[in-house]
């Protein structure tokens, strides 16, 4: 049998962490670590699909940059957002 | 090649952003144009949300509570698939396997269509509720974030028909496949952002 490939393996990680994102937000308020778990889940997501299926990951570098510089900006607003 | 005549043709940037410096530019310059731009726009969208949720914040605990979470779970399952399956198109388009590459194409093709059925219930569930664009600020940007989503989703799809029919005409291998690249760049570009806006919408109260 066929081995699970790396680009399945973050797929079903993705996937885990998308329904842990939902479990938290349906079962806590938004608390200041519910946002920062939050959060830190969004840039991982974001920056794996970027390396891994953008496959940004060893082409240009500034492109890289741009692309997870977005997913720090925004995720870091959600952090802060929780301070309000 | 194609691909590199189009790169090197835009003698705009600074030496350091050229691919001799920073690294070869997936797909092409003008799709990478495209994107930063829809970046941009996805950016003022979430720059409106936080700043709504600032004026607004019990608009912002109490709705997302009425949305259909399950179909906003779905269909953020469905978009990382695609991505999978755009991802997968590509390895094998690299490979010369233009059978097996056209195959996850369709797949992506199908997921796309698939949300888009999904999101399309999703506003009528919505609308049963009484739930409109002008029910509170929240769903104003509710509405607007997921519905200017939901026209990228649509669009690109019809672009992965015309990438199939590209790619059944020849116009891709191993050695030449900078159209379809872009159209993968672009797809992830897609999903990128309802990885942004599912937490936003449906998880944050």
């Amino acid at each position: 049998m066929k081995a699970i490939g790396k680009l399945e393996y973050y797929l079903f990680a993705l996937i885990g962490i998308t329904l842990f994102n939902t479990f938290l937000g349906e079962q806590f308020a938004s608390t200041a670590l519910v946002n920062i778990l939050i959060a830190l889940t969004v840039i991982y997501k974001g920056f794996v699909v970027i390396d891994h299926f953008m496959e940004l990951k060893g082409t240009n570098k500034n492109l890289r940059f741009l692309m997870r510089l977005y997913f720090i900006i925004f995720p870091m607003m959600i952090i802060i957002s929780a301070f309000y | 090649m194609k691909n590199n005549s189009i790169n090197s043709s835009l003698g705009i940037f600074p030496k350091s952003w050229t691919e001799e410096h920073a690294g070869r530019i997936p797909g092409n310059i003008p799709i990478w144009v495209g994107i930063l731009s829809e970046l941009t726009e996805f950016g003022i969208f979430f720059a409106a949300y936080f700043i709504a949720k600032f004026y607004y914040p019990d608009v912002f605990i109490e709705g997302p509570q009425n949305l259909h979470t399950s179909l906003g779970v779905t269909n953020t399952i469905v978009l990382l698939t695609s991505s999978y399956f755009m991802a997968k198109a590509m390895s094998f388009i690299r490979l010369d396997n233009k059978i097996k590459c056209e195959r996850y194409l369709w797949l992506a093709f199908l997921c796309g269509c698939l949300y888009l059925i999904i999101k399309t219930w999703e506003f009528y569930w919505n609308n049963l509720q009484g739930l409109g664009p002008s029910t509170s600020e929240f769903f104003t940007v509710y509405y607007y974030m997921t519905f200017n989503h939901f026209l990228h989703v649509g669009w690109a799809s019809c672009a992965i028909l015309w990438v199939i029919f590209r790619l059944r005409s020849g116009a891709y291998s191993a050695k030449e496949s900078s159209g379809l690249e872009a159209l993968a760049v672009y797809w992830h570009m897609i999903d990128l952002m309802w990885i942004l806006i599912f937490p936003l919408l449906y998880v944050l109260r």
